[in-house]
């Protein structure tokens, strides 16, 4: 058995490391930075995001336990706890975890300096039907506290019970990063489909969503999306968003999405654009689906060629969608849990710098390698292709949720393990 | 009668080591290790949407492994875990249903 595993994964490495359009990982071009890593947080429970201030303070989350903040000085205080926690300056009953969901997102105001705000994106049982929200709070002078929540969106939805899908538990594909674009000031916020059918296409309900909204939770002014959509929506057709950036020059902004078992993708956002996500049944040439969902048809218990589930189930379907914003990069057609991005700035980062990071969680299904890794996309000027480059992570593979830039230039990279790291290129 | 108490004694001792003989935590580890750990944790406390399976007995892992291996619907991962399970062997399922109770607690 073990001799069999060790076998298959050695192939799946020699083929993953051969496939057309993957480069070969490693940093020892002549253009790429020798690289080093600092732990700076261990031990947490599903870090999930983090936020910084100039000064590198840093705010992060936990997805079941909630917001805190570590200081220059490397003391961490804790500011808002959800459900069953202690320790923390302040504790929110109604904020909850449960499968994919809990408290998610985090960022920090353009003008922290003046108004000392700080968002965070949770799921809430303030409402019967549960939904997520996004939350402002007042940090306080020291750091030590945080108040005067407010909750500038409460109405994301939020999967409220199992279903007869792959992750089919509640809280599933329930989107969740959140930030600040320095082009235009707004805060973009991205969603996830819940696993319904319905809900990528709908014109009110906000899943399957990219929001841009101000900072009290308003539209932006010139947000553009069909007529009869809710204002906030930017983009829609959206499968479950977990990544987003903007371009450090024109500052436009870059999604990172999950695939449905083949196709995660990337993509430059359109304003008022479609996605061309749809999952419901009987369109498409497609028939009833379990519990109306046809996410992972046409066979979800086993695994198939990507190429062939793509066709059934396309993530951009561009034949129903003529107009559906195209990706840049598919993943090579695979899905292996695409979950954050970043663009890297600086000439620290040499022949790096400018390129975007993509982290990968890592999804081991059928015959897909499991992937565990951050790649560099060199991202086309027409934003329809990319050059790729795998980075030799000097930490070794992890389930890599979060990758942020620090004020410092280097890039901080949270994994599910439950380490926050610093990476630097020398 | 002591030599037939002790004879008693000593094949119990026999079975019970042939047991511990035949599951091997270090076999199981390398299992876990290989194909579990990505998901549930090196420590087994669970990530992201997986489970924590630490603290779990070896009849509840063996049973759960079992099932999946099956073709059992056990629950909303059942999915991804039928396929990490089809080809584990009986011995397979024992080795990491001792390393995995044995281990993490």
């Amino acid at each position: 058995m073990i001799q069999r595993i060790t076998g298959l994964s050695l192939c799946a490495f020699l083929a993953s490391a051969m496939a057309p359009g993957l480069a070969v990982a490693d940093n020892s071009d002549a253009d790429a930075p020798e690289l080093s890593y600092t732990t700076v947080l261990s031990d947490l429970k599903d870090p999930w995001d983090m936020a910084f201030l100039p000064d590198g303070t840093m705010f992060f989350t936990e997805k079941c336990h909630g917001l805190s903040v570590r200081l220059p000085s490397g003391d961490v205080n804790p500011l808002l706890g959800m459900e069953d926690t202690e320790d923390y300056a302040t504790t929110a009953d109604d904020l909850f975890c449960h499968g994919q969901a809990g408290m998610n997102g985090v960022a920090v105001d353009p003008d922290f300096d003046d108004n000392r705000y700080v968002y965070v994106y949770s799921a809430s049982r303030i409402t019967p039907l549960h939904k997520n929200r996004v939350i402002r709070l007042t940090v306080n002078d020291d750091f030590s506290d945080v108040s005067d929540r407010t909750d500038i969106v409460e109405d994301i939805p939020y999967k409220q019970t199992e279903s007869d899908h792959p992750f089919g538990d509640a809280g599933a594909h329930n989107g969740g990063r959140i930030r600040f674009n320095p082009g235009d000031g707004y805060l973009y916020v991205t969603t996830g489909d819940n696993h319904d059918g319905e809900i990528p296409q709908h014109p009110t309900r906000l899943g399957g969503k990219v929001l841009r909204i101000d900072r009290d939770g308003n539209a932006a002014s010139d947000n553009n999306p069909p007529d009869g959509f809710n204002q906030r929506i930017f983009t829609y057709g959206h499968r479950n968003v977990q990544g987003i950036a903007f371009h450090p020059d024109t500052h436009e902004t870059f999604v990172a999405e999950h695939g449905p078992w083949h196709s995660d993708e990337v993509k430059v956002l359109e304003n008022g654009g479609n996605a061309g996500w749809d999952p419901r049944p009987n369109v498409g040439g497609r028939g009833d689906c379990p519990d109306h969902y046809c996410g992972y048809m046409p066979d979800q218990m086993e695994g198939m060629d990507p190429e062939e589930r793509r066709a059934f189930m396309p993530m951009t379907d561009t034949e129903r969608f003529p107009d559906a914003i195209r990706p840049a990069w598919d993943n090579d057609k695979k899905s292996q849990g695409m979950s954050s991005a970043e663009f890297l700035t600086g000439s620290q980062w040499k022949g790096w710098e400018g390129k975007m990071v993509v982290g990968f969680l890592g999804i081991g299904f059928g015959d897909t390698p499991i992937g565990q890794r951050l790649d560099l996309l060199d991202i086309a000027e027409d934003r329809l292709s990319v050059d790729v480059t795998t980075m030799s992570v000097p930490m070794g593979p992890a389930r890599f949720r979060s990758v942020v830039q620090g004020p410092d230039g280097d890039l901080y990279v949270a994994v599910d393990e439950g380490e926050i790291y610093q990476i630097t290129p020398e | 009668m002591k030599r037939q108490m002790a004879l008693i004694i000593g094949t119990a001792l026999t079975l019970v080591m042939a047991q511990a003989q035949a599951e091997d935590i270090s076999a199981g580890e390398a299992i876990y290790t290989q194909s579990c750990a990505h998901c549930h944790g090196g420590s087994g406390q669970g990530m992201g949407s997986f489970p924590s399976i630490a603290g779990q007995d070896a009849d509840y892992i063996a049973k759960r492994l079992t099932q999946y291996r099956a073709g059992e619907k056990v629950g909303p991962n059942t999915p991804l875990m039928a396929p990490m399970a089809t080809d584990l062997s009986d011995d397979d399922i024992a080795d990491l249903a001792a390393y995995i109770s044995t281990t993490f607690e």
